[in-house]
């Protein structure tokens, strides 16, 4: 029949249904996908492989019942690593938490298996999701399926590279300041950040608090927006508070006409220093297909995106080195052996147990939260984040879409950008998003003229207003030609069905 | 001015990481770097502006109804644990002479 690659999630879903195979040989197609190509993409940490067949097998049990079943059925799956799965390891690629069992399952982990999923497995990530280039896993780099010497991204490194080799069909990755937006873009997949609260957090190892977002990734929109109605199915969830009823279909309005509706571009940022030429070209092409299909490009401003960076530099740190807190090696986690005193042990299982960057982060909010520093930056940030939300107000105000570069440049050589602060600048386009709560997507439109590599379009959209964001980047999608793309290298490789 | 090392040596203590000696001429540096990132926020005048500590802004607390449910077992909840004794996490002395308290 040909290699289980090509087909979308819709597809494998409906071919089960159908009977032209089981659910059983496309787990079995995937993992035979994943020993192929995964040697060298390396975005596994790790593999499920009797939890996979026995979902597989639950759902052609159910078939053969003759029972209705579930829209992402027998469809391959994996999770971010961190996010808890019962039976398996929730390591977040860290030492810290290299042995820890899943005391039970995530919410947004749990919706995907209720919609029928098989899990393949637990993908990389940059540890505790510091990061942007998965570079920063305590247990190995993921490679670029494009490129295998450049990052896949991050921090869902993983997530995008899985999806973007066509070792599985849709990945959940989570998005606290564009960790799921800037992989896809690198990658040439679909991501998408939902609003703050549409996906429940509840299982999934805390970062940024008031910015964390889980959301999915596929080669396809449809595909997104089917994992988003899984995702949402059921609406809040009662174990997190900040959970909203965000429950709809968001395939009903996905092939609507955006014609007369508007898109903003902002001009300041298609001139930003750093913007490699070919991603502002890719941007400007991007720009004009959604013209052609009817949309008006009005211009809008985002005055105070310039301070997004700082804002978020302060917040997001501040957060982590709260929520981080809870690893002092006595509940779970690394537990330095032979210490004679609880602050000796706690200071040494921390000093062991995290890596550099996440010690890094964690000083930068311990600091930024002493006294007399917490008036000078953390209160100034939370006022800065209060202009950022207006300005996205003002602008939503004029245009139902924001069209902007997921990341200033392709993806990079691993190890080309040693300096962290330097790092947190390739942050620009997707953070001002998360301050804000609104929703995202990356959008593969071309290959990069010059570098060959995928490029991503980010649009971004009001808050729950990610079914109408949704249409956007379907149109942008019909008018490229990457859809459903597998990294050349990787295609076909293994995964007959 | 400028974070020192036994500025950033501080910040360690209070933050329960133990560093090297490497770690902290690399951390002193990182923390003055990124400081200098932040710079921004202090060119605005904020006096007038209300701060946002959360995109969700009318939050109110979700109190669940008042009912019995089970809970993680005691073996699952010590599962993870680095060390335990019976029913408990077991960690080095806290009151006596190696303790801080």
């Amino acid at each position: 029949m040909g290699c289980f690659d090509a087909l979308s999630a819709r597809q494998i879903a409906a071919g089960i249904v159908a009977g032209d195979f089981s659910a059983t040989e496309v787990a079995r197609a995937s993992l035979d996908a994943i020993a192929a190509r995964d040697g060298q993409v390396q975005a596994f940490l790790q593999l499920s492989e009797d939890r996979a067949l026995a979902a597989a097998a639950k759902t052609d049990a159910a078939r053969a019942a003759g029972e209705v079943l579930p829209p992402l059925a027998g469809v391959p799956v994996a999770f971010k690593d961190n996010m808890n799965l019962m039976g398996t390891r929730t390591t977040c690629a860290s030492r810290m938490l290299e042995t820890y069992e899943s005391a039970y399952t995530a919410t947004c982990v749990q919706r995907m298996l209720d919609a029928g999923v098989t899990p393949m497995g637990k993908l990389n990530m940059d540890e505790f999701a510091f990061g942007s280039t998965t570079d920063s896993s305590a247990f190995h780099p993921t490679n670029n399926p494009w490129d295998t010497t450049r990052v896949p991204g991050g921090s869902s490194g993983g997530s995008a590279a899985a999806v973007a080799s066509g070792e599985i069909t849709i990945a959940l990755g989570s998005d606290t300041g564009g960790s799921i937006r800037q992989p896809a873009s690198l990658c040439g997949v679909v991501g998408m950040k939902p609003t703050y609260g549409m996906v429940s957090r509840f299982g999934v190892v805390a970062f940024g608090s008031s910015l964390d977002q889980v959301g999915p990734f596929g080669r396809h929109v449809e595909d997104v927006a089917l994992a988003l109605n899984a995702l949402t199915a059921g609406g809040h969830d009662r174990f997190d508070s900040t959970s909203q009823d965000g429950e709809q279909d968001f395939l009903a309005h996905l092939n609507d006409s955006i014609e007369g509706r508007s898109v903003g571009v902002i001009p300041a940022l298609f001139e930003a220093k750093g913007l490699a030429p070919e991603v502002r070209t890719a941007l400007q092409r991007a720009a004009d297909k959604l013209a052609d299909a009817g949309a008006n490009i009005i211009e809008v401003d985002l005055p105070n995106m310039a301070s997004a960076i700082a804002a978020y530099y302060v917040i997001a740190p501040c957060e982590a080195f709260s929520n981080l807190a809870r690893y002092d090696g006595v509940r779970y986690g690394y537990q330095e052996p032979g210490c004679s005193t609880l602050a000796e042990q706690s200071s040494l299982s921390r000093a062991h147990g995290f890596g550099a960057e996440a010690k890094r982060r964690q000083m930068l909010g311990a600091y930024l939260l002493s006294s007399g520093i917490y008036e000078k930056y953390y209160l100034a940030a939370q006022k800065v984040r209060t202009l950022i939300t207006a300005d996205y107000r003002r602008a939503f105000k004029q245009v139902d879409a924001i069209l902007m570069p997921a990341s200033p440049t392709p993806a990079w050589k691993h190890g080309a950008i040693s300096d962290p602060a330097e790092l947190y600048l390739a942050d620009i386009y997707t953070i001002s998003n998360n301050i804000a709560g609104n929703c995202g997507i990356s959008v593969p439109v071309c290959l990069g003229a010059e570098s060959g590599l995928p490029i991503g379009a980010q649009l971004q959209g009001p808050v729950f207003a990610d079914a109408q964001l949704l249409t956007f980047a379907r149109a942008l999608e019909r008018s490229c030609s990457m859809e459903g793309v597998v990294a050349p290298g990787f295609s076909g490789r293994g995964g007959e069905l | 001015m400028p974070l020192t090392r036994e500025d950033v040596a501080g910040i360690a203590e209070y933050a329960r990481i133990g560093l090297t000696d490497d770690e902290l001429t690399e951390m002193t540096s990182y923390l003055n770097d990124a400081v200098d990132l932040l710079d921004p926020l202090l060119a605005y005048d904020l006096e007038d502006v209300e701060p946002t500590f959360h995109p969700i802004g009318d939050l109110v607390n979700v109190v669940r109804d008042d009912v019995v449910v089970a809970g993680l077992s005691l073996e699952e909840a010590l599962a993870n644990a680095g060390s335990k004794r019976g029913r408990a996490f077991r960690v080095p002395a806290i009151l006596s002479d190696g303790g801080a308290a």
